[in-house]
């Protein structure tokens, strides 16, 4: 067990080295570069230029500059934003919090929802019940997250039933720790259940399918042929059999969920990463950019990773390989 | 010797397709059957008909079926259930997809158990039941995908007889193993009906290793029961055309050099059978009234044949 | 062709999607004739006009057989207030003249489907600058509907190469390549396309910013194509006809085009199929974002940008939205038709 994380661990990291390479990249493509754009900013003065050209190696060749660029990553100099005059990772840090906190949030609603249902569904297979539900899943699946977050907008302008944009009401300052928590988290819910929405229908219909696999299988007859009443085969048998698969995806999944929040947080003012990468593409605060690129892709490793390591206690064959 | 299972003109099938036509035998105490046939017969079918494990889109359209004296045919879902497992067990052809992959072999024997008792006496239990399989008390705690495919075999084994049942349904539990793996099995469950109270009814579509086992043969040929009769006489002198060119495929029949004669023609799917004897597109000595009707079950001494040669109905 | 005929029988909702998909095309084919205005045309006397409804009925209850619309007049200003004028009756005609527009850019002509002949009609209403949305719906239909199979066309030249040449060879070169997929899917593709966009100017002609996006679009997608290529070849690879064509010498360029390709044909119309959605989204997310399609040229991401953060015209005008249910049908019916592909493809289900 301990060896097979550590291998996991081991996998990713050419993959993380690869990731920070095609962000170095990027960067380096872009035409104008960082430096000479700092430059030309008059409110930069050239000290600070003269310290950046030093530490981010500027002045070297492209190899070296990575090198360098790679040593401050991961001391979490990720440069400085260009626009905002502050280092790029305190930015980060406030948006990412509410990013993950979004994220968790819709990603527990909709496994919350979207495994029962997918029992549901199988069990029902083909009869009204199913195909309904189905119906639904497939409205879920096609319709744009962004849309989906306008309509629900539209609905709260309507009804005015729950807060919109930012984590926290005017009244936040003199409010108890629990006001604050139940105020931050009534503004997470406009943007968490259009997520959620948004990932229901894929999510029940593989949690169908899996499901309907699992008990056509043998083994599921072997049951059977034990005497075993049809809730426990289902339960016991069936369930564990589907839910592996659907770890194995989360890591998947997850990648829809962080590119999803990226734009329902534009889309309901919810102060996330989405909002600070679209602030840095319009202002062409590369290092802004690239930084949340990179930690987006980090965010995905983790839960790959955090993925493998409970497929790894949850199932026997990848335990014992 | 009492009959402990017994099957009257059972028909399973659906609108469209019957599946299993007139199926009528008995199975005694302590007693070895066979069920031979080729790929497609409706072997696998016939056992799943005994503990009511049908596919959802087949049923059991007429005849009856009695488990020690009980109709099981008329019986519910739940009660099955008590049935099943408790006093009819069953194993199958491919263990390592048969045994749930994510439980520990000991977990997927103990939930079987009937009795209410405590953990510690089911884990005895078990465990013993392993080791009279010929495992080590190991395998209580290991996990199907660690185990080779003898092993997952007898552990199979040791799940279908944890309640002591009468009756194992054995659906070529050695069709997947080496030769003597197989051969370990094939001792193992003939000890067990020795130990055991037991009987087995063995699909296999080996004739030879059905004789070598059993009792009796049951040939079956597209969903209808061709020949019934004890084992030596069925093999030494097949009575039914089927049984007959099917003895006669097998390779220990042939010196080197020699052409195994095969039977010509292919096995009728079920979406079109023949209308009489589903034998007869492919039968040499075929009479007019083989394809109209279907042969009825003829008594030839303790045998029984389904085939129109024998009795008087060649003339007509 | 009677994968067609198999889909009509088998999955209905899918043949309808797949005649819905060629009527949307046909739209955005035929936009400079049946859209009554052209894109940019703005009414500054009417904007934000609520949709003008189609009526057969004057006010005193009279049937009239030639449909009409009735003038909608701003009466409010600041609070976007529209009073209908039910006393002046607006017939609708056909092949109506109107302003020169080359139809397809070819062809230069005046008439157009539908229109009125005094005062307006706009079926969908008009957005803040008084176009009308409905023609605008299908001007943006052209970009967003092309880019989609633009796009994808790209990433499945560049997954089948890529995704191919793993499969097929195997050993290093496969290893190395599918980490480098690794590595492009390892990037939430949100942040990936803005970051690829960052690298580019923001103010690019409508042909720069049209081609950035199939690049971009193409550069996210290649991979997870290639990797379901690969594991198709490698699948086929393995499958007993190819096997044995190799055991009986048959070349590895006739194995590639006879067995291979023709047995993932039907597989790649599907994927084709599938992820066209993808690279509509991709597009409209752009574009909405104000990082695509520029003003005044429409594409229904861009149409929707309005709508972000301004209550005020979502709530007073939702008709904005309706490019976002275009998107949506078109999406879904790409589904549909995808997933009857799938299941008319599968020869379990023949
Ligand atoms: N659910 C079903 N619906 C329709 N036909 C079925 C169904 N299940 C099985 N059959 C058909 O019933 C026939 C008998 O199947 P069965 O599994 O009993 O064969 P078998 O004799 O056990 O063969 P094998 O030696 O391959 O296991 C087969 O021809 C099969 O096509
Ligand atoms: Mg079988």
């Amino acid at each position: 067990m301990k060896r097979y994380i550590l291998n996991r661990l081991f996998q990713f990291i050419p993959l993380l080295i690869g990731m920070t390479f095609i962000s170095f990249l990027i960067i380096q493509l872009s035409p104008g570069d960082y430096f000479t754009q700092l430059k030309m900013n008059p409110e930069i003065s050239p000290e600070t230029i003269e310290k950046m050209r030093k530490v981010f190696g500027l002045d070297k060749n492209i190899v070296v500059q990575y090198f360098y660029w790679l040593k401050n990553v991961f001391t979490f100099n990720l440069g400085v934003s260009f626009s905002y005059h502050v280092p790029v990772s305190y930015l980060i840090k406030i948006r990412l919090k509410n990013t993950i906190s979004l994220s968790i949030f819709s990603i527990f609603l909709t496994w919350i929802i979207s495994i029962p249902l997918g029992i549901y569904g199988a069990i029902k297979n083909k009869r009204w019940e199913e195909k309904i539900l189905s119906f639904i899943a497939y409205i879920g699946i096609s319709i744009p997250s962004f849309f989906l977050a306008m309509l629900f907008i539209f609905f709260i302008s309507k009804t005015a039933i729950l807060p919109l944009g930012g984590t926290t009401s005017i009244f936040y300052k003199g409010a108890t720790p629990f006001e604050r928590f139940i105020d931050y988290l009534k503004h997470l819910l406009v943007p968490g259940l259009i997520l959620t929405l948004s990932g229901i229908g894929s999510l029940y219909r593989l949690m169908k399918n899996n499901f309907l696999e699992a008990i056509n299988s043998p083994y599921i007859f072997t049951a059977y042929a034990k005497g075993i009443p049809t809730w426990k085969i289902y339960f016991k048998h069936a369930l564990r059999n589907a839910i592996n698969p659907m770890i194995t995806i989360f890591g998947y999944e997850l990648s829809g969920i962080l590119s999803g929040a990226g734009l329902v947080e534009i889309i309901t003012g919810w102060p996330g990463m989405g909002r600070l990468v679209l602030e840095g593409v319009l202002s062409f605060d590369l290092y802004l950019v690239m930084a949340s690129l990179l930690i987006g892709g980090i965010l995905l490793i983790l839960g790959n990773l955090f993925a493998d390591i409970l497929l790894a206690l949850v199932d026997p064959r990848v335990r014992f390989k | 010797m009492g009959k402990i299972l017994e099957i009257k003109n059972v028909v399973v099938g659906n609108e469209e397709i019957k599946i299993l036509r007139d199926i009528s035998f008995e199975v005694e105490e302590r007693e070895i059957i066979s069920i031979v046939g080729e790929s497609g017969c409706g072997k696998s079918i016939t056992l799943r008909t005994i503990i009511k494990l049908l596919p959802q889109n087949l049923n059991i359209l007429s005849g009856k079926i009695f488990f020690e004296g009980l109709e099981i045919t008329k019986l519910k879902e739940k009660e099955m259930q008590n049935i099943r497992g408790k006093k009819i067990g069953m194993i199958f052809q491919e263990p390592s997809s048969f045994l749930n992959p994510l439980f520990t072999i000991g977990n997927q024997i103990e939930e079987g158990i009937n009795e209410k008792v405590e953990k510690d006496k089911k884990k005895e239990r078990v465990i013993k039941i392993l080791e009279e399989m010929g495992l080590s008390y190991n395998v209580y705690y290991q996990y199907p995908h660690q185990l080779s495919g003898g092993m997952q075999q007898r552990a199979m084994i040791a799940m279908a007889l944890i309640n002591n049942p009468v009756l194992l349904l054995a659906d070529e539990p050695t069709t997947a193993l080496d030769v003597t793996t197989a051969f370990g099995i094939i001792s193992l469950l003939k000890n067990l009906i020795l130990i055991h109270n037991l009987s087995i009814i063995f699909v296999t579509h080996d004739i030879s290793l059905a004789k070598y086992l059993s009792d009796r043969i049951f040939v079956m040929y597209a969903g209808i029961i061709v020949e019934k009769g004890p084992s030596i006489e069925v093999y030494n002198s097949p009575l039914h055309p089927y049984t007959q060119k099917l003895i006669n495929c097998l390779p220990e029949k042939y010196n080197k050099g020699e052409k195994i004669k095969t039977i010509e023609g292919e096995v009728p799917s079920f979406k079109n059978l023949p209308l009489g004897c589903p034998f007869s597109p492919r039968c040499e000595i075929k009479n007019k009234i083989c394809e109209k009707r279907i042969p009825p079950e003829i008594k030839i001494g303790n045998r029984i044949v389904r085939c129109f040669k024998y009795g008087n109905f060649m003339e007509s | 062709m009677n994968i067609f005929v198999r889909l009509r029988k088998r999955n209905f909702i899918s043949y309808i999607s797949l005649y819905i998909i060629i009527f949307l095309y046909s739209l955005a084919i035929l936009a400079d004739f049946i859209s009554p205005y052209p894109y940019n045309k703005q009414f500054r006397d009417t904007p934000l006009c609520p949709p003008t409804k189609i009526n057969f009925f004057d006010k005193n209850g009279k049937f009239h057989l030639r449909p009409f619309v009735y003038e909608y007049k701003l009466v409010n200003p600041s609070l976007n207030k529209y009073e209908i004028d039910r006393n002046k009756i607006c017939p609708i005609y056909f092949f109506v003249k109107g302003e020169r527009r080359k139809i397809l850019g070819l062809f230069p002509s005046r008439r157009y489907l539908f229109g009125v002949k005094e005062g307006k009609i706009f079926l969908f209403g008009t957005d803040m600058h008084g176009r009308d949305i409905f023609s605008r719906v299908l001007y943006g239909a052209r970009i967003s509907l092309s880019i989609g199979i633009i796009g994808v066309l790209i990433s499945f030249f560049l997954g089948f190469l890529i995704g191919g040449i793993s499969g097929y060879f195997g050993g290093k070169i496969d290893n190395v390549l599918m980490r480098l997929v690794e590595i492009f899917m390892m990037f939430p593709s949100f942040y990936l396309m803005l970051a690829l966009r960052a690298v580019f100017p923001l103010n690019l002609s409508s042909f720069q910013v049209y081609l950035l996006i199939v690049i971009i679009l193409s550069l996210i997608g290649w991979a997870g194509l290639a990797r379901i290529i690969r594991g198709m070849v490698l699948s086929i690879k393995e499958e007993e006809y190819v096997l044995s064509a190799k055991a009986l010498g048959i070349p590895t360029f006739r194995i590639i085009f006879r067995h291979i390709i023709p047995n993932t044909f039907s597989y790649s119309i599907t994927a084709i199929t599938l992820s066209i959605p993808g690279y509509i989204l991709g597009e409209s997310t752009l574009s909405l974002l104000g990082l695509g399609i520029q003003e005044p040229y429409p594409s229904w991401g861009n149409m929707l940008s309005v709508c972000i953060g301004n209550l005020r015209i979502l709530s007073n005008a939702p008709w904005m939205l309706i490019p976002g249910f275009f998107i949506f049908l078109t999406i879904i019916c790409f589904n549909f038709l995808g997933d009857g592909l799938r299941d008319v493809c599968d020869p379990k289900n023949w």
